[in-house]
């Protein structure tokens, strides 16, 4: 009863934020210097002309009004349309991009737990030992370097110098998906990938030094069966609670990867908008990308007290 | 003090921050000073042409060669440094004074002031890194308004956390003796937040906030990398390397290696400077 209570509220919680990010966007909207009736009405027009089409457009009622209707309209999948080109809806816009860029975040994030975790426990086993040292300078360097500063390095030594791997993404892609999205999804996945590690070694090395792994270790089980298996299931909680921030750092890395290798996912669509002020593209692609965050992060919350009894007991 | 100066990181850190402060006051002066020519009359070393376009580093006019319309590498990585180094500075002053001073309203005042501001620091995390920095330049950015919109965007993304810090720490200071005691005595409570709780609290968060702003010129870099940030022709390392685009690297690795060098370096050192006044503040853990 207590835990289905606290994923109410958990879920209450999602909720409100994601009423609050589509509040920011809709501000965001509201306080652009260029407006849809603007737009419209063209260079040439008069304000009156402008005032006239802002009327016409509802765009002069009370903003909680507006507001409503601009979260009824998301709701139901409708962002208005794009101000640029053919004025295509930015649904279908959002359509075109987000898999993209969704399937390389989810591909980094599980990649980057499977570095990090492997990493992370091998470092704390060897704790102060030369595989530990190893692993913490790589993961500094994977903290510290940013992305676009690894991608042209990586591209230069594989693509451009060994010529494995492709320099940019294309359309047709006749090597398989495989081929083109190894380099992005490592680039963006190594970020999180050396914070799992950090983290997995902090919280594998605390556990190490709890009771019941000393009495494992009287009990005689056998050494690495002792570290995946009793060790590796308790340390792993924080670091399933922080997916939730890595999945964030994902998503904002996207924009700086999708532009290194031009692929044409949300955060390449999000920067082309905001450099022409296309401002519903910009509005839809910053609210789907931090609905993304919020769901992730409810999803992993929930999943830390079916994860941990501990958490599941002393649940409010 | 004596463990500051035992951490070898920390020391080397201080180090080049101090050289790259000079770098980045001094060098586009003296770069320009350098290469004015008795032609070049209106000549800046951000804008204007000095030497061949891509010149290859090593003359002792040009040490590491030109950009893609002659402009000097050396000034450019320098007006770059001075960018960085503004914003990171300018973002962390603004993000600690507001952070502490909502971190203060977060516990000191009756809960209707207090529970608004701190559902209000809460719902600001809904935001993943710095989309909300990105969707605030791209709301308000026009090339006219220079680094201005970047540090705002910053600005705003990056208080919450200080926020919670402060809330945090304050709340494991309130109740010790010592201010006991002096509220006890009948100090005011204006009093003991400033002269018995924040500095104890201080230094942490001047610690935690050196931390905060490797992330801030690493942000700072993205969004000029990404193109929405620092706009040419004011450089900034951000816009610096993404000015070689991935299909030219070859040709063109000086131009990319100084920037990225640099920006990564700078990171480097201000982690360690963070880590180590941690570490110096909490012996435990050092």
């Amino acid at each position: 009863m207590r835990l289905a209570r606290a994923i109410s509220l958990r879920l209450l919680f999602g909720a409100l934020s994601l009423l609050f990010v589509s509040l920011v966007t809709f501000i965001a909207g509201a306080l652009a210097p260029v407006d849809a009736a603007t737009l419209q009405a063209g260079e040439k027009a008069t304000l009156a002309d402008v005032q006239r089409l802002r009327h016409q457009m509802g765009l002069d009622r009370p903003w909680p009004v507006r507001y409503a209707e601009y979260v009824e309209k998301a709701v139901h999948g409708d962002f208005g349309d794009s101000y640029m080109g053919v004025k295509e809806p930015v649904r279908d816009i959002i359509a075109r991009c987000l898999p993209m860029t969704a399937e390389i975040a989810f591909l980094a994030l599980l990649v980057s737990s499977a570095i990090g975790l492997s990493l992370g426990t091998i470092s704390g086993v060897y704790r102060n030992k030369v595989p530990d040292r190893t692993v913490l300078t790589f993961s500094t360097l994977g903290v510290t370097i940013p992305n676009f500063v690894l991608g042209p390095f990586l591209v230069y030594i594989f693509a451009t110098k060994l010529n494995y791997l492709p320099v940019n993404w294309r359309m047709d892609r006749p090597q398989g998906d495989f081929y083109y999205l190894l380099l992005p999804v490592l680039i963006l996945a190594a970020r999180p990938a050396a914070l799992i590690t950090r983290l997995t070694r902090a919280s594998m090395i605390d556990t190490l030094q709890q009771e019941f792994i000393r009495t494992a270790v009287a009990k005689g089980v056998p050494r690495w069966r002792l570290y995946l298996k009793h060790a590796l299931r308790n340390a792993i909680l924080p670091v399933v609670t922080a997916i939730g921030t890595n999945f964030g750092i994902l998503l904002t890395g996207s924009f700086a990867v999708e532009r290194i290798f031009t692929i044409p996912g949300l955060g390449s669509r999000t920067i082309e908008a905001i450099v022409s002020s296309d401002m519903p593209v910009v509005q839809a692609c910053v609210l789907v990308t931090g609905a993304m965050f919020i769901v992730v992060n409810m999803v992993v919350d929930m999943m830390a007290p079916v994860l941990d009894p501990r958490i599941r007991e002393s649940q409010v | 003090m004596k463990q500051i100066l035992r951490n070898p990181l920390l020391l080397v850190g201080l180090g080049y921050l101090f050289v790259l402060v000079l770098f980045a006051v001094l060098g586009p002066s003296i770069r320009t000073a350098q290469l004015r020519q008795p032609g070049d009359l209106n000549f800046s070393a951000t804008t204007t042409a000095v030497g061949p376009v891509y010149a290859a580093p090593g003359t002792p006019k040009l040490p590491l060669g030109t950009d893609e319309i002659g402009r000097d590498e050396v000034a450019r990585l320098a007006a770059g440094a001075q960018v960085s180094l503004m914003v990171g500075f300018v973002v962390q002053v603004l993000a600690v004074s507001t952070g502490m001073l909502m971190g203060v309203l977060g516990t000191f005042t009756p809960p209707w002031i207090r529970m608004p501001v701190l559902r209000f620091t809460d719902a600001m995390f809904a935001f993943p890194d710095i989309l909300l920095a990105i969707l605030i330049v791209g709301t308000f950015s026009a090339p006219d308004l220079g680094v201005f919109p970047v540090i705002v965007a910053l600005g705003i993304t990056a208080w919450p956390s200080v926020t919670r810090l402060t809330v945090t720490q304050i709340a494991s200071v309130k109740d010790r003796e010592y201010v006991v005691a002096a509220r006890a005595a009948g100090a005011s409570l204006p009093y003991l937040v400033r002269k018995h709780i924040l500095p104890q609290v201080f230094p942490l968060i001047l610690a935690v906030s050196m931390v905060e702003m490797a992330g801030t010129v690493l942000a700072e870099s993205t969004l000029s990398f990404i193109g929405i940030g620092v706009q040419a022709p004011k450089p900034s390392w951000g816009n610096m390397i993404n000015d070689v685009r991935s299909g030219e690297i070859t040709s063109h690795v000086p131009q990319l290696v100084f920037p990225c060098l640099l920006l990564s370096l700078t990171i480097f050192a201000l982690n360690f400077v963070g880590d180590g006044l941690l570490a110096a503040l909490d012996p435990k853990k050092g």
